[in-house]
């Protein structure tokens, strides 16, 4: 049996079977969430953000056209992130990421981070994003383009730079 | 071609991106270049790094609520406009098209109907519900509650959020829905319902009380959540028993342990 696409099932949803919905849940929801987590490094805030993700994706399901449906998807994951990141500049009592973090139950706080993950982090916030959709979710240059609303080449070109930054922080102290 | 341009051209190299003429370049200069043999060997191990680094399982909440998101949202559902539309648009000008098109519509239609005529009560109350005043809505509210079906007793749930200061029998409605519902997914939204309303003693109360019959470890982990938010201390004695139960699932009992010195 023939799998299929992303882009039939979005399709499918956007003219009412929300049912088709939990499928393309099941296939991308991991990944929403694991961007995030690179992002934010805060477990609740990522889960958060993708529930917010997905249930906009719903909301606004009429709103998908055609077009690849990770970038549609990471395009929404970048504006939910980048509202909560303002928010979380607006009212700095808010959200406290100290008490967050006690909630942080499961692998994250008891593991130590990748030597990956710690060179990843002195990256500048850009250069992480785009990494961690490159290299880590494995978004092509095309739809990498579509996401940051630039073009193939200028991506392409930056994801070098910033594997060349990476690769002086990684090999270090090593 | 230079050494130091050469080196740039590493990363694209490795991924396979330069035309013919530059890879034939770089190749040729890999062979007796060791230090840009040292820099080729760097970049795999870095990409392989990508490769190895694990991705972490969200937890299955997230799940568990967008799920109810979708049974809420099929609620809402108009009938079928979009689907009229699409079919319409690829009929044009094709006769026969059109006449299926037309079949498809009346079918589609016809089932949208009859859905909406057998739910026609619960639907009444809803538009009932976004028109009328407070003593309608709750009305409408309590009685959804009531539904045999879970759904619309979700639904009549999250309706909280139209009042602002609902009165004490809606909020005993919603505590009878998160200590007595048979549904864990309908004791998991009155949970969520009642955290806007912690101020009332009764509330917090039955939050406790919710908490020590809970059998249910998702709306275990969002009552402990909710208790732990406003600092309740009865919650610690009760979360301390839930540790000593044999039948509570290990990761209740790791929240548990993580969430109990945040309270004292």
């Amino acid at each position: 049996m023939k799998t299929i696409t992303d882009e039939k099932l979005m399709l499918e949803v956007s003219r009412g079977n929300l049912d088709q919905l939990k499928i393309l849940f099941e296939r991308h929801h991991s990944h929403v969430y694991n961007f995030l987590l690179k992002m934010t490094r805060n477990q609740m805030l990522s889960e958060d953000i993708t529930q917010e993700v997905f249930y906009k994706i719903m909301r606004h399901r009429e709103t998908y056209k055609d077009g690849k449906f990770v970038s549609w998807m990471f395009t929404i994951t970048r504006n939910c992130l980048s509202s909560h990141m303002r928010k979380k500049k607006e009212d700095s009592l808010g959200f406290d990421p100290r008490s967050a973090k006690d909630l942080v139950s499961d692998i994250e706080a008891k593991e130590e981070l990748s030597h990956l993950e710690e060179a990843l982090n002195h990256l500048e916030l850009p250069d992480r994003e785009l990494l961690t959709l490159a290299k880590l979710q494995n978004i092509r240059y095309n739809e990498l383009a579509v996401i940051m609303d630039s073009t193939p080449g200028a991506v392409k070109a930056k994801v070098f730079r910033a594997i060349q930054k990476l690769k002086t922080i990684y090999f270090k102290d090593i | 071609m230079k050494h130091r341009q050469i080196k740039d051209l590493l990363p694209h190299y490795i991924e396979d991106q330069l035309d013919d003429r530059e890879r034939e370049k770089v190749a040729a200069h890999l062979e007796h270049c060791p230090e840009c043999q040292k820099e080729q060997e760097e970049y795999k191990m870095l990409l392989k790094a990508f490769n190895y680094e694990k991705q972490i399982s969200p937890a299955d909440r997230i799940r568990q609520r967008f799920y109810e998101q979708i049974e809420k949202e099929k609620q809402m559902q108009p009938k079928g406009v979009s689907l009229e539309k699409s079919y319409s648009k690829k009929s044009y000008g094709l006769g026969q098209l059109i006449r299926l098109a037309a079949c498809i519509v009346l079918v589609i239609g016809g089932f949208y109907a009859g859905r909406y005529y057998q739910s026609g009560q619960s639907n009444l109350k809803i538009v009932e519900l976004q028109k009328k005043n407070e003593g309608i809505k709750q009305t409408a509210m309590l009685s959804l509650m009531e539904n045999k079906s879970a759904s619309k007793r979700i639904q009549g749930v999250s309706y909280v959020e139209e009042f602002n200061h609902p009165e004490a029998k809606i909020l005993k409605a919603l505590i009878d829905r998160m200590l007595i519902d048979e549904n864990p997914n309908v004791r998991l939204a009155a949970v969520n319902a009642l955290t806007g309303f912690t101020s009332s003693e009764t509330v917090r109360g039955a939050l406790v009380e919710a908490l020590e019959i809970e059998k249910e470890p998702v709306v275990q982990l969002a009552v402990m959540h909710t208790l732990v938010q406003i600092k309740d201390k009865d919650a610690v004695e009760v979360m301390k028993k839930l540790l000593d139960k044999e039948d509570t699932p290990d990761f209740v009992k790791e929240q548990i342990k993580s969430l109990i010195p945040t309270i004292v």
